[in-house]
């Protein structure tokens, strides 16, 4: 069947402007698109959405998570073999992490990541013919923000709830940051982690994003000027 | 040519198909030949042996009595079971039936319940007291494809040269004499006939193959035939296709006269087959 | 004659509520008329490596009657099902890994694979795995006076001649699966198959409608 962008598409449509716009000048298709000889067909349900010039992707729900270059995904460690940390970031096979793909590291100065331990990483390598790769530093060798995650609390949710979150226009992280301070890390394969000062606290972040998923941005900021009061101890 | 048909296989594949020809050198609606047997296994009350090309399939039927069930007083039995042992090919493991083996009888059991040709009723002997049971064992030899068809073939070869024993019930005694001499053929109305066709996605467009090989099936998906139509005396009695690569509306009414073609000839041999045997 | 056609291509009601499954990948839960079934899709998943495959992904289908005995017949739907689904699926995306399709039976009044067919296809849209096409499953039965009655009800199917179902992609409308019970003219299964593949187009609507409330929502 035919769409336009912003109609809810379902796998095996497809769009005529995509392939107009292609006839100009060159198009990025992203997620839930994909190219079949001269026809690009969408492979997921959702809403087709376009970034002008000439960037189109569709808005799917998902929960399973897909590597993907370039992303920030939040793995436990589950082994260690030789020279590399097996991850578990939630994809189909566990991804890799280098011993030496740390800051500062060095054949002799290893660093200290045990089994069971919350690592914040970026994905380096996503391929599906081949195992993920993770590294903790980025290009100038500076750990930025990557690296093994103390303390707090892991929790799961969908891949659309972390996209909602991160995203620039959602009220929610902003609104939540004014009330009291929590430290949060947010993987792209829908797994959070967040630490605050008390248990009352991090419970109250948490809830805060799972409750987010299916609100409106106004509904949003009720929600958190709600929760606070609840927290300071003004309604019980 | 072994070699690159080895290393290359979907290449190979699609090298024939895109000359017409099929890597055995067959038409694309061209059958494999066919050697009908009656008779062959003199242990079973009835048996028939198919060759089609590589395939090969036997069936016996064995008969038995037994009390019917409380809800269907006036019916007999017919129990089918299409067994495919490591014997036949490489791809089948020992151990209990293949979920393929039992997709295999499910569907043959399926053409042979809606195209009506056996009444249950006439394996009844006393209602609710006695009744035949037909127990037909089909087991495949070699297996190279199109196995459905195969299958029906034998049984209802089978069937057909099937001769039920008189049996004397006595209801008061309860005494069953069955006397061997005295033998009536069983009923069978109709021929159902199958045909399997594989539809091969090439670059231009889908083609069908009429009675695919086993290599020929693992082109085309990879479990069996795509699609499987049953005639029987002019009526379908069964349309059975299983995912694998579409047809448009044109093609898939070909099919279907292709198969009824098809479904002519077949039973022109199982006839001149069972003709023969009864002469002898 | 047009008004009788759009009243033969009326479906039983569908309700459907996706991600009905908390923990699984994609769920669904459909009911189509009184008959209900419950899909859960979880994938891809790591799986052992005698049966990864270098090409694509494999497709495993559990089905469980609602006795759940399991029975010779069932392994027949899952045939239907995890075929069916493999020619829908993008499998060549997810080499060497598994997709595991569960599917509870839990009312069947009728049309049972129809209904498991088209929840599979509900439950895949949920979890987000890439597809080529979309399927619809669509019934119709012969009655005895020679009428098709399109999605039969069960006393309908009960006493028909002969039953068929038809399940269609939703880019041609080709016929990707097919099955029937009973003794049928080819005029007749010609007759069935347009209806029926008319009819799809209200299954197609379905699935569109039910993924549109679920993006507004998450929007």
């Amino acid at each position: 069947m035919k769409v336009k962008v912003g109609d809810v598409v379902l796998p095996g449509d497809y769009c005529d402007e995509i392939a107009s716009v292609g006839a100009k000048s060159k198009v990025l298709i992203g997620p839930g698109l994909k190219k079949e000889i001269d026809h690009v067909f969408v492979t997921k349900a959702g809403v087709l959405k376009k970034r002008n010039p000439s960037t189109f992707w569709v808005d799917s729900y998902q929960k399973r998570y897909i590597p993907c270059r370039g992303e920030n995904a939040i793995g436990i460690v589950h082994q260690k073999a030789g020279d590399i940390y097996r991850v578990d970031i939630g994809g189909s096979c566990t991804a890799s992490l280098s011993y030496l793909s740390f800051e500062g590291a060095t054949k002799k100065n290893r660093p200290e990541v045990q089994i069971g331990d919350v690592i914040y990483a970026k994905i380096l390598v996503a391929s599906k013919d081949m195992e993920p790769e993770l590294v903790c530093v980025d290009s100038h060798g500076k750990k930025g923000c990557l690296g093994v995650l103390s303390d707090g609390f892991v929790f799961k949710c969908s891949l659309n709830l972390i996209r909602k979150i991160l995203s620039p226009s959602c009220p929610l992280l902003d609104s939540l940051k004014n009330e009291w301070p929590f430290e949060l890390a947010a993987g792209m394969n829908g797994r959070i982690w967040i630490k605050a000062n008390t248990l009352r606290e991090t419970i109250a972040v948490g809830n805060a994003i799972l409750g987010a998923e299916y609100l409106s941005d106004d509904e949003i900021k009720t929600m958190c000027n709600n929760i606070a009061s609840i927290l300071t101890g003004h309604i019980s | 040519m072994e070699e690159y048909k080895v290393l290359q296989p979907f290449k190979y594949f699609n090298d024939h198909i895109s000359v017409n020809v099929r890597p055995d050198g067959r038409k694309f609606d061209q059958q494999r030949s066919i050697k009908l047997n009656a008779n062959s296994v003199n242990t079973a009350d009835a048996s028939s042996l198919i060759k089609c090309g590589k395939t090969s399939v036997v069936c016996g039927i064995s008969l038995e009595l037994a009390t019917p069930k409380a809800e269907e007083p006036d019916n007999g039995f017919l129990v089918t079971n299409v067994e495919l042992l490591p014997l036949c090919s490489s791809k089948f493991k020992p151990g209990p039936p293949s979920d393929y083996a039992q997709v295999v009888n499910n569907t043959v059991n399926d053409i042979l319940k809606n195209s009506k040709c056996i009444d249950l009723k006439d394996l009844c002997i006393v209602s609710d007291k006695l009744a035949w049971v037909l127990y037909c064992d089909i087991a495949c030899l070699e297996y190279d494809g199109s196995i459905i068809d195969a299958c029906l073939a034998t049984l209802m070869t089978s069937l057909k040269t099937l001769s039920l024993p008189h049996v004397i019930y006595d209801i008061e005694t309860e005494e069953i004499k069955v006397d061997v001499n005295i033998r009536h053929p069983l009923k069978v109305t109709g021929l159902p006939v199958a045909t399997s066709f594989v539809i091969y996605q090439s670059p231009d467009s889908n083609v069908a193959l009429m009675d695919p090989t086993s290599f020929e099936e693992e082109m085309c998906g990879g479990n069996g035939a795509n699609l499987v139509v049953c005639w029987n005396q002019g009526l379908l009695c069964g349309i059975h296709k299983f995912g694998g690569a579409t047809l448009g509306t044109d093609g898939h009414k070909k099919l279907l006269n292709v198969a009824k073609e098809r479904s002519k000839t077949i039973e022109e041999v199982i006839n001149t087959c069972i003709a023969n045997e009864t002469s002898e | 004659m047009v008004e009788e056609d759009l009243k033969d291509f009326k479906l039983k009601p569908m309700k459907c509520e996706l991600n009905f499954l908390n923990k699984s990948d994609g769920s669904a839960i459909l009911a189509q008329g009184e008959t209900v079934v419950l899909v859960s899709v979880n994938g891809p998943l790591d799986i052992k490596s005698t049966s990864q495959n270098m090409e694509k992904a494999t497709l495993e289908v559990i089905f469980s009657s609602k006795g759940g005995k399991p029975t010779v017949s069932d392994r027949f739907k899952e045939n239907v099902i995890r075929q069916t689904c493999e020619t829908a699926i993008f499998g060549c995306l997810y080499p060497r890994t598994g997709i595991t399709i569960t599917i509870q039976e839990l009312e069947d009044y009728g049309g049972l694979l129809p209904t498991t067919i088209n929840c599979t296809c509900l439950a895949l849209l949920n979890s987000g795995l890439a597809m080529r096409h979309v399927v619809a499953a669509v019934g119709c039965a012969l009655d005895e006076a020679g009428n098709l009655i399109i999605d039969p009800t069960n006393d309908q199917i009960q006493t028909a001649t002969a039953t068929m179902y038809f399940v269609f992609d939703s880019r041609e409308k080709n016929l990707v699966t097919g099955f029937s019970t009973g003794t049928f003219g080819e005029g007749v299964y010609d007759e069935a198959l347009e209806r029926c593949r008319a009819a799809s187009d209200l299954v197609f609507n379905f699935y569109r409608d039910i993924v549109a409330s679920y993006c507004n929502v998450i929007g």
